[in-house]
């Protein structure tokens, strides 16, 4: 096993973590896929309103790639079809069943599995609607199922505020995660790395066989491409796939019981939730189904991710096909008193210019800017906290001036997109969305 | 804060989009902030943001400038009263340096601050907060006697030339401050240097008292042909060290105290806004390059050679320039370990200037303009050499 201390990050210490508790929520009346959250599929549609769909029935496909499908998380009619601008599929909603019935899948053991070929595994893992949950870096789309990864890492491991802990999803579920990483061994030829850290001892006194890499370090660790960043000998693994723990487990669902896995554990937190537990419930549940607001007297945001990288949505929305967490955080719309001057006792910061650095309990977060934006000042916080070495001010710049080249010379493409340069600069510039846009647009060229 | 709030809110619809003093939305939005931290939340991922703004990081900047400049400002009213033949008081001195020193800021700030809410106007922008240290370091580095006009035109050269033209805030290559110093420097050396700029002489004493001269302690060190060792020359002259480290003595308003230049520098190092490598290495820059020409001292030489290494730190506006000047991030380099290159490059340059070239008694400020030049060609060989190391991703 290899270990490995990075430095560079930085985890907040936030109020409103989850606590390791696991409820079950009842059923919902509807579940939705919402294809939007999906990054880079041309959706086209195989159903319409009112048709009936049973759980893993075909709801759309991927028009780059015909072969990669997504199937329904639910048993019943197809109430409404929601279209965005320019006609972008936002939400398939279905109405559930009393009683759902599951399409069925063909099931392996253990033993058939050793004696299976990659491709007809591959084509199972596709028909079974699992395979999207494998990605490729660096761009982080749907791993292309005839190309041959130089690895598939599986991160063990939670750091961004927050997603669910790994203990509560893994614990009682080994088998299913061993018969899981057989699969990726088969997948990826024996070329799986599983990394945890230090501290968490569940996982890595029960997973100790498969775990590869014991990293230490704050957030973004959690991210496959920082570990990749760390990890990595040649260009050639740069393309490497990944997969996220609680998926592994979702591919032997569908291997071992023949059904389209729709048990999803999602953590929910933030100040601003009534409730801050791991809840078990399924994909495409409507979120107001699994969290609710406290009584706050503020506006609170709905983000569904972490606060770094989760996107903003609201309780009417549902659980997207990758989608772990909830979070629910005051925005912070107020205006501050001469809030330049205050000795900020409890201000959230990396910063050493705040009375926080004296205060080590958690802070009370909002989605304020806390600051105006402005011209970058060279200040170098950026550099001091990215975790895979980028310069991100020079790229930034690089990028602005048009220059391609210069900025993948810089490591655009390295870039784990964690969101940290953005979150410690001063001059409020959004870095990450401009280095993320650049990278989403040299992918689309090349 | 409601009152404030409503009268904001009252007079919004005039500075915004359509309104009659659209043109001048910087100044409105720049007073907005000065009152509240506006309540703009994030609209993309990351969803939230560091508390740290540039307002808060300028302020405490300008928190950190505070100590030298009231002691120069203290000092500025005493040395004027002792030239005068006035029995220095605290208040005395106090209130003259105010009447000496506070129309110099105000011109500063005034101008500086015209100049700035035009481009900001015209480019649309918002002001940047950056203007509130220039502002201020600007007059610190000028003689107290310097005429109000000269004060205008300088910082309009600062800000206009230092600045603006190359697209403002970020985007300026030399420290705004420094450039307008300079400008003075060159354009008006009989009231930049000499014996005569450093203490106000109230008019009402004679005028006669012209004759008496205020050496400051970098030009009484100048005469070549004085023999025995520099420091008991400056000794002579009432210079002792630890003088020259509290700055009861003539200099450029804000340079004289090295001490409280150096306890601002603590201030910044621990708050993390001033770069510690560039002071230290500007330090040990001007120890080095100290003892390199104590080393080469021989008979014959200019003085300057024989200073021993720790008077070249509180002498002169090296303090003012290496904790302020120096750190100012728009005009370092970006990259970490370069800055310990530019700041030691500053001290030897400085210490080299003013031994070598007996033109220039002081030679921090060409030292930082100088390397301020050199930054961004530092940053390109760093970066050539950091990205040589990545493994390529294309």
């Amino acid at each position: 096993m290899n270990e490995l201390h990075i430095k560079k990050g930085w985890t907040p210490k936030i109020e409103g973590a989850p606590s390791l508790e696991l409820d079950d929520s009842p059923n919902p009346l509807n579940v939705a896929l919402i294809p939007e959250t999906i990054p880079y599929i041309k959706p086209k549609l195989r159903v319409k309103e009112g048709d009936h769909v049973q759980i893993g029935s075909v709801l759309f496909i991927d028009k780059r790639n015909p072969e990669i499908q997504f199937l329904s998380p639910g048993c019943g009619s197809i109430d409404k079809i929601v279209f965005g601008n320019r006609r972008v599929i936002q939400a398939i909603i279905i109405k559930l069943d009393q009683k759902e019935t599951f399409q069925s899948f063909q099931t392996i053991t253990e033993n058939e599995l050793d004696a299976l070929d990659r491709d007809t595994l591959i084509r199972m893992l596709i028909s079974g609607g699992v395979w999207p949950y494998i990605r490729a870096l660096p761009f982080r789309d749907i791993a292309s199922p005839t190309a041959k990864p130089p690895s598939i890492i599986v991160n063990l491991l939670t750091r961004e505020p927050f997603q669910p802990n790994p203990e509560v999803y893994l614990k009682g579920n080994k088998d299913m995660f061993m018969f899981g990483m057989h699969v990726l061994q088969k997948i990826s030829n024996n070329k799986v790395m599983v990394y945890t850290s230090p501290d968490n001892p569940f996982v890595t006194k029960v997973f100790s066989d498969v775990i590869t890499h014991k990293i230490s370090g704050p957030y973004p660790l959690d991210d496959p491409g920082v570990f990749l960043y760390h990890v990595k000998q040649s260009s050639d693994d740069n393309r490497s796939w990944f997969i996220n723990g609680q998926d592994v487990i979702f591919i032997a669902k569908l291997l071992l019981e023949g059904k389209y896995p729709i048990e999803r554990i999602v953590s929910v937190a933030g100040t601003g939730s009534r409730f801050k537990k791991h809840i078990r419930t399924r994909l495409g549940v409507p979120l107001s189904h699994i969290c609710k607001h406290a009584a706050l007297l503020q506006d609170i945001r709905t983000i569904v991710g972490g606060v770094f990288t989760g996107y903003k949505t609201s309780l009417d929305s549902y659980l997207g096909f990758y989608d772990t967490s909830v979070m629910l955080v005051p925005e912070g719309n107020e205006p501050e008193l001469f809030g330049f001057l205050r000795l900020g006792y409890s201000k959230p910061t990396h910063s050493r210019t705040f009375f926080s650095v004296f205060n080590r309990s958690p802070k009370e977060i909002d989605c304020n800017l806390h600051g105006c934006q402005r011209a970058c000042v060279n200040c170098g916080f950026c550099v001091s906290i990215c975790a895979v070495d980028i310069l991100p001010q020079f790229l930034m710049k690089s990028i602005l001036a048009g220059d391609t080249q210069e900025a993948l010379m810089h490591g655009l493409l390295d870039c784990a997109e964690c969101g940290l340069c953005t979150y410690v600069c001063p001059s409020k510039i959004s870095l990450h969305q401009i280095i993320q846009t650049a990278k989403r647009n040299y992918y689309l060229e090349t | 804060m409601k009152f404030i709030n409503q009268l904001l809110d009252q007079y919004r619809p005039l500075f915004h989009k359509g309104g009659k003093y659209e043109k001048l939305y910087p100044l409105f939005e720049a007073t907005e902030t000065f009152f509240f931290n506006p309540p703009h939340v994030t609209i993309t991922s990351p969803h939230i943001r560091d508390s740290l703004d540039l307002k808060r990081m300028m302020i405490l900047v300008f928190m950190a400038l505070l100590p030298p400049f009231l002691f120069g400002i203290y000092n500025a009213g005493y040395q004027s009263n002792i030239v005068s033949h006035i029995s220095p008081t605290f208040f005395g001195n106090l209130f003259m340096g105010l009447y000496i020193v506070l129309p110099i800021v105000i011109v500063s700030y005034g101008v500086g601050l015209f100049w700035e809410i035009l481009f900001a106007s015209i480019r649309g922008h918002d002001i940047s907060e950056g203007f509130f240290v220039t502002g201020l370091l600007f007059p610190m580095t000028l003689p107290p006697t310097i005429s109000l006009w000269q004060v205008a035109v300088g910082i309009s050269f600062g800000v206009v030339i230092g600045k603006e033209i190359f697209g403002g805030t970020g985007r300026n290559f030399l420290n705004p401050a420094l450039t307008a110093r300079a400008f003075l420097f060159f354009a008006y050396p009989s009231s930049m240097s000499g014996d005569h700029v450093w203490r106000v002489i109230q008019s009402q004493t004679n005028q006669m008292t012209d004759a008496i001269t205020a050496a400051t302690p970098l030009s009484c060190a100048m005469p070549i042909e004085l023999t025995g060792s520099i420091a008991s020359i400056l000794n002579d002259y009432g210079y002792s060290f630890t003088r020259l480290l509290f700055g009861c003595h003539p200099g450029s308003i804000g340079e004289t105290s090295a001490f409280l230049c150096y306890l601002g520098a603590i201030f910044l190092i621990i708050t993390g806004i001033g770069s510690y490598r560039i002071i230290i290495g500007g330090i040990i820059g001007a120890l080095f390059t100290g003892y390199l020409f104590n080393s080469l001292y021989s008979i014959g030489l200019s003085p300057w050679f024989s200073l021993p290494p720790l008077y070249h730190l509180v002498m002169g506006g090296f303090a003012l320039g290496i904790v302020y000047m120096a750190t100012d991030p728009v005009s370092a380099p970006g990259i970490e370990h370069v800055k310990w290159i530019y700041g030691f490059a500053i001290g030897a340059l400085t210490v080299c200037i003013r031994v070598v070239n007996p033109a220039y008694p002081e030679g921090v400020m060409l030292a930082i303009l100088f390397m301020n030049i050199f930054a961004p060609l530092l940053d390109y060989i760093a970066i050539q050499i950091t990205l040589r190391k990545r493994v390529p991703n294309v």
